[in-house]
């Protein structure tokens, strides 16, 4: 006699990211929580309530340093984003607006995602996600060249400091480059926010080894996805 | 043409001495932010080179850089404007005026034409032809242009003629704007400030002066020697910024101790300026050392990031955008957590759906 809990299913088993893809996931999710943090600490720093400067840890100064730290680090792993990117073409899934398909699977994505739709069409990656990924990207290509622009100019006329000065001329002062820095931590915030919660919805939801994809690589999909093609 | 007189030719005709001569040329090798390898150089420009004609007009601006210069105590700005250049034409400083005055002008261009040095304070009010800025019955405009023309180098005085100035503020009625658009081409050499510190404004004129060059700039056209470092950088009080020592307010504690103003909304760490270093007054004080938060004011937008009191601009009541962020992340907490709710409604009715269609 079969256990009740137990049940035979078909699954097909889509290996997609390559661990390089898997271990920069991971740096820069815990460095963007370690940046966030010590970034509002920045610009509004804590009072350490000391009277001597002599006698305290020096915190301001510890702060910046993580910082910085955290953000040499993020930078240095996109290097492994690079090279998977370059030797896996599960490390590839684009929004591909160039296709006419995109554009009706992202309305049948949206409208099941605000409950008009019972279900939406099964994908390795649904085109929305894969939208905002790449918008994450966009935000985080913000934060490193905003960043740069600030932290460099201790010597503007420094090689790096003249690779990076042109930001600070181009958002119209280095003040607003502060702003934007700060802004966009806020929306990469509200990002995090949102891409947790549809990971944990899609794995509650489907059963369909979304969170477990990050650690593996694979996705174990009851349903044929759309863009299963994409893998060749 | 009529020869002009170097400055030790100036100094002879004085009856100084020799020895007063070199040490004059130490202190500008010093001031000018050269290292005194140099010196022989400055020497031997200052026995040479003929004393330069300088135009200074004057745009749309308060004429408070003219305040700052004329307090200028090494070099003396009455030693620059009396005896290291030839000030032919300004607005503030002259005694003449009226149609002999324009007239002089024109014939200055005219005699020295490619030659002399421009200077130019005050922003170049662009909106409606530019009438909102008049100069001897033309525009502005007019006259920098035609300035412009025959100047061999350009020093835009001041955050008006660098970037616009207050006036440029939002928004921006008379649409006024840096002038370097406006001169044709011609080195502008950008010595930002509201005012500018004299000693800058100083230094800049005698190193075209005396080498004429236009000294080694940044990317922005700013003098390296003088706005190379962050006031940040250079600022005695940034001990108190790396301990996380801060006045929270301008009358508690710290602010009397003297603690970093940083969460006063200091903008040193955003500011190219030789506050820190130079300072104000012969060295004797600058906006940090006495209590004030910098402003910024030699930066190009710095008129319109306020509250200068603040690190984050305030929308309201909505708070700064740490307030609304935060709010915005718990309204996007509140949001998945109804939506899953949601969710796990609709796949419950999915699910009853299928049942019922095993059934049939």
């Amino acid at each position: 006699m079969a256990i009740k809990s137990v049940k035979e299913v078909k699954r097909k088993e889509f290996y997609l990211f390559s661990p390089f893809l898997r271990i920069f996931h991971w740096i820069m999710a815990s460095q963007i929580v370690v940046l966030f943090v010590t970034g509002l600490l920045i610009t509004k720093p804590m009072n350490v309530g000391a009277t001597e400067p002599v006698f305290t840890n020096t915190s301001m100064d510890l702060v910046r340093d993580i910082h910085f730290m955290a953000a040499f680090i993020l930078c240095a792993s996109l290097i492994l984003r690079i090279y998977g990117f370059i030797i896996n073409k599960g490390d590839r899934l684009f929004p591909r607006f160039w296709e006419g398909h995109f554009y009706e699977e992202t309305v049948d994505v949206a409208l099941h995602y605000m409950l008009l739709r019972g279900h939406h069409a099964s994908f390795l990656r649904n085109p929305l996600a894969r939208g905002s990924y790449a918008m994450l990207y966009v935000l985080l290509a913000i934060e490193i060249f905003t960043g740069f622009a600030m932290y460099l100019m201790v010597n503007p006329s420094s090689t790096f400091g003249k690779l990076f000065g042109w930001v600070n001329t181009l958002v119209g002062s280095e003040m607003m480059s502060h702003y934007i820095h700060h802004y966009v931590a806020w929306f990469i915030i509200l990002f995090a926010i949102g891409h947790f919660y549809m990971v944990v919805r899609a794995e509650f939801m489907e059963g369909e080894s979304e969170i477990s994809s990050m650690f593996s690589g694979k996705k174990i999909l009851a349903h044929n996805p759309k863009d299963a093609n994409e893998l060749d | 043409m009529e020869k002009r007189e170097s400055l030790w030719e100036a100094y002879l005709r004085r009856g100084f001495s020799r020895r007063n001569f070199l040490k004059g040329c130490v202190a500008l090798t010093s001031l000018m932010g050269f290292s005194t390898d140099m010196f022989s150089k400055v020497v031997e420009a200052a026995e040479t080179k003929p004393l330069p004609v300088v135009i200074w007009i004057h745009g749309h601006e308060c004429t408070g850089c003219d305040e700052s210069f004329i307090r200028s105590g090494a070099p003396l700005a009455s030693d620059v404007v009396l005896s290291s250049i030839a000030l032919e034409y300004d607005h503030l400083l002259s005694a003449a005026c009226g149609a002999p005055f324009e007239a002089h002008l024109d014939e200055t261009i005219a005699k020295y034409n490619g030659q002399y040095i421009l200077a130019v304070e005050g922003a170049i009010a662009t909106k409606d032809s530019g009438v909102y800025c008049m100069s001897g019955g033309h525009t502005f405009t007019h006259l920098l242009e035609k300035a412009a023309k025959g100047a061999a180098a350009i020093i835009a005085y001041g955050s008006c003629s660098a970037y616009g100035g207050i006036q440029a503020a939002k928004p921006n009625p008379t649409g006024s704007a840096g002038i370097e658009r406006f001169v044709g081409g011609k080195p502008v050499v950008k010595v930002p400030g509201c005012p500018p510190i004299p000693e800058v404004m100083t230094g800049v004129v005698m190193h075209v002066a005396l080498f004429g060059t236009i000294p080694p700039c940044d990317s922005d056209g700013r003098p390296k020697q003088f706005y190379g470092n962050r006031i940040h950088d250079t600022c005695y009080r940034r001990p108190f910024f790396d301990a996380g020592m801060f006045a929270e307010n301008f009358d508690d504690a710290g602010a009397k101790a003297g603690w970093c103003l940083y969460k006063l909304g200091c903008r040193g760490p955003e500011t190219y300026n030789s506050c820190g270093n130079l300072r104000w007054w012969q060295g004797m004080s600058y906006p940090i050392q006495s209590g004030a938060p910098c402003i910024g004011c030699s930066n190009s937008n710095f008129w319109d990031e306020d509250p200068f009191t603040d690190r984050l601009p305030k929308y309201g009541k909505l708070g700064d955008v740490d307030k609304i962020g935060a709010a915005l992340g718990v309204l996007t907490a509140a949001g998945v957590a109804g939506h899953a709710v949601a969710s796990i409604v609709q796949r419950n009715q999915r699910e009853n759906l299928i049942d019922e269609d095993h059934h049939e």
